[in-house]
């Protein structure tokens, strides 16, 4: 590296492309660090040169003032070129009308320096606060680091007084999913006409009763159900045109025998053969277990004038379509004349609804608590359907009807409830006399 | 009411219990006729005599396996490690085969392993650890720390008592230079529940051993609404007052001299991140030592591991943001 005094004005200093290694024959400016005017330091660096191979800082070689800068950044030069003067008699400290002051280093945080604006940022308990109390955030001076919304200031806000500031909602929600806090929802209010609805004092006139005993019995079951159960409903479309035939030949024969055939107990013994191969929608729900019943307790659904009831045919799996009929017809009869044991309401296993009978062709029955599923047989009715004629599709006149069964998602899945479904139709669709 | 250092306040639970409790016994390195490196069990054997004050080998593996035996066995065995430091030596059998035994065959292991712990007199890499964060991640093991004399005492009487093996973190730096009054005869501490060592609403420093005198001092100097949860136990941790404390404050510091990574902090900062979030108002920090050896260096001690400056300024940072 050669930098050398020139013969110019004594005090003048040059600074020169240095010899960078012995094959580097020149170099070129990237940039200077200083500039013109500019205080220098001897050996301090006064601008960056780059070669084929390396870049370079440049030293000094003396302590003075940056008179002129010769090569402009981005000009190759050869070794030995004046890159720049320096005024060697220069006195740092003398003020020099175009000199360079570096900008003080910025105040590290927490020492008293500038903060950055944090006004915006809002932590968590500073939302929900906001939101509680209905404050508008951007008219909240923080007193946080740089200028942060601090829960203080709220909380300060929130206690002065004479605030503008809406009281909390009555109800907190949950400060987080696992809180064991359960607020009590308020009273639904649902709209009728657009109005509120009319609350009792404002009920039209009308006459009052007290539920039975039997009508306040269900009403807290079925609320009961609906909050316990995850209810969720499936429908298949069965074909009954077998069972219909199948009826027809064997109705005469059983009416002699004093039991009336109904659809119902075909339904049923399709049931009871399906939950053999399905145990899932023969079981009930005990705490975070599930019981999975041995024998079959099929509850039939019994409308009577004071509601509904449901007496219980013991281990069905063991009975004929015949048996099953009888004990329909037995039992029906029984609680129509008041004549059910209590012994004959419990112990179900699953449960069969006909409002079919009334022409229903859909419905979404509650669970019968704790069972899992309860199958509903909707009206026969005869309705057009395509079917696999002899030259490909035709329409049939055919008795179609729905079974609709809800079932409790707690126990099983659409896929299961479908299976079990899909296997009863089959049973109908394809029966057989066994 | 007697005043105690927080070590008589360990000789005299210890005491109390092998005076109750005929099961009770101890064993350890040096703990006999020497009466322990710390003196904890000075003049023990002259009052148990030398069957119920064992002087083992120096062998760790071996005082821990020798205390499950006697503890499947129907006694309550109470070791001490030398230095907690050492327990790395016994650590296949507290981990693997005590912390185990009740959930493999039902067995219950009631013991105590006293763990002196802790820096700050300049005692090197291996006499200066706090180890305490390999036992909370070790399921089946209780782990306690106490802060106070009373609850020196009082937590090693429930440890001594409960029916699992517990990990007792005795913190060297707080043997004589913490006093306090400590309940004469029986005093029993529950274990799984905080203590709330100094009340206030504007920041929550959650705390154990050491760094609780460290806190307390902090927030008394500073003359801040600064509020300090003593942990007590670490396993299991008291959560509903934590979260009831993070929740009333909003910020969260939580000190402790062990080391960083991993450790109760993080635990306890996750849960409250998890549990509180719609509470804080300000990042949860951490004041633990860097993850590094504990050096022997007197400076270089004071540098890793927390001082008072750092609790204030930490406190000092949380209470502006």
């Amino acid at each position: 590296m050669s930098s050398s005094p020139t013969d110019g004005p004594a005090s003048l200093v040059e600074i020169v492309m240095p010899q960078m290694g012995v094959s580097v024959a020149e170099g070129t400016i990237v940039e200077w660090s200083k500039r013109p005017g500019d205080w220098v330091e001897r050996d301090e660096t006064v601008c960056l040169v780059t070669t084929d191979k390396v870049d370079v800082e440049i030293p000094s070689p003396a302590a003075g003032r940056l008179a002129r800068v010769l090569v402009e950044p981005g000009d190759t030069v050869a070794v030995g070129t004046s890159l720049a003067e320096l005024d060697a008699a220069a006195r740092p400290g003398e003020a020099h009308p175009e000199e360079h002051r570096e900008e003080p280093p910025p105040a590290r945080r927490g020492e008293g320096g500038q903060e950055a604006d944090r006004s915006a940022f809002h932590s968590p308990v500073v939302r929900r606060m906001a939101e509680e109390h209905g404050i508008d955030l951007s008219s909240v001076q923080g007193t946080g680091i740089g200028g942060r919304i601090r829960k203080r200031d709220l909380v300060a806000m929130i206690e002065s007084p004479g605030r503008d500031v809406e009281p909390p909602e009555e109800h907190e929600r949950p400060l987080h999913i696992e809180s064991p806090y359960r607020p009590e929802a308020p009273a639904p209010a649902t709209e009728a006409n657009g109005d509120r609805v009319p609350t009792g004092d404002v009920l039209p006139e009308g006459r009052r009763e007290a539920m039975s005993p039997m009508r306040s019995l269900i009403a807290k079951h079925m609320t009961e159900s609906r909050r316990t159960a995850a209810h969720c409903t499936t429908v298949v479309e069965v074909d009954l045109s077998r069972v219909v035939a199948a009826r027809k030949e064997l109705r005469e024969g059983m009416e002699r025998r004093g039991v009336p055939l109904t659809y119902l107990a075909f339904v049923a013994s399709a049931a009871v053969d399906a939950l053999n191969r399905h145990p899932i929608l023969n079981a009930s729900i005990e705490g975070e277990e599930i019981v999975y019943h041995d024998d079959v307790n099929l509850g039939i659904a019994v409308a009577l004038d004071e509601g509904l009831i449901v007496p219980v045919i013991r281990r069905a799996q063991r009975l004929s379509l015949e048996g099953l009929a009888s004990e329909v017809y037995e039992l029906a009869g029984r609680a129509r004349n008041g004549a059910l044991e209590p012994d004959d309401v419990a112990g179900g296993t699953f449960t069969i609804t006909n409002p079919g009978q009334f022409g229903a062709v859909l419905a979404t029955p509650i669970i019968n608590q704790p069972q899992v599923a309860i199958l509903d047989l909707e009206a026969v009715v005869k309705r057009p359907v395509v079917v696999d004629g002899e030259d490909g599709d035709s329409i049939a006149i055919r008795p179609m009807t729905n079974l609709c069964m809800s079932w409790d998602h707690r126990a099983l899945d659409g896929a299961a409830a479908a299976r079990f479904l899909g296997d009863v139709k089959d049973r109908l669709e394809g029966w057989e006399a066994r | 009411m007697a005043e105690m250092t927080y070590l008589e306040g360990i000789s005299d639970g210890l005491r109390e219990e092998m005076r109750r409790d005929e099961a009770v016994f101890c064993l350890g390195e040096d703990i006999g006729a020497f009466g322990g490196a710390f003196k904890v069990t000075d003049g023990f054997i002259d009052e148990f005599g030398a069957d119920r004050v064992l002087d083992t080998p120096l062998a760790e593996n071996m005082i821990i396996g020798a205390s499950i035996g006697a503890a499947i066995e129907g006694m309550r065995p109470v070791c001490e490690m030398q230095f907690a430091d050492f327990i790395s030596c016994g650590f296949d059998q507290l981990v693997n085969v005590a912390g185990k035994l009740h959930y493999r065959q039902g067995v219950s292991v009631p013991m105590v392993v006293r763990l002196p712990s802790g820096g700050g007199f300049s005692g090197g890499p291996f006499h200066s650890q706090n180890p305490e964060a390999w036992f909370v991640q070790a399921p089946g093991l209780k782990v306690v720390a106490p802060a106070t004399a009373a609850d020196a005492k009082g937590l090693l009487v429930s440890a001594i008592r409960d029916p699992n093996p517990v990990c007792f973190m005795e913190h060297k730096g707080l043997y004589r230079h913490v006093k306090g009054d400590v309940p004469e005869g029986e005093h029993a501490v529950p274990l799984g529940e905080a203590r709330l060592a100094r009340e206030g609403g504007e920041l929550t420093v959650i705390a154990y051993g050491s760094a609780v005198p460290l806190a307390l001092q902090a927030a008394d100097e500073l003359d801040e609404d600064i509020e300090v949860l003593d942990l007590r136990t670490l396993n299991p941790l008291d959560t509903e007052a934590i979260l009831a404390s993070a929740r009333k404050t909003g910020k969260v510091l939580i000190a402790h001299e062990a080391t960083r990574s991993c450790g109760v902090g993080a635990e306890v900062a996750s849960l409250v991140s998890e549990r509180a979030f719609e509470s804080l108002d300000a990042p949860v920090r951490r004041l633990t030592a860097p993850d590094v050896p504990i050096p022997f260096s007197p400076p270089l001690e004071q540098a890793v591991l927390p001082q008072l400056d750092d609790m204030k300024e930490a406190c000092r940072e949380l209470l502006a943001y």
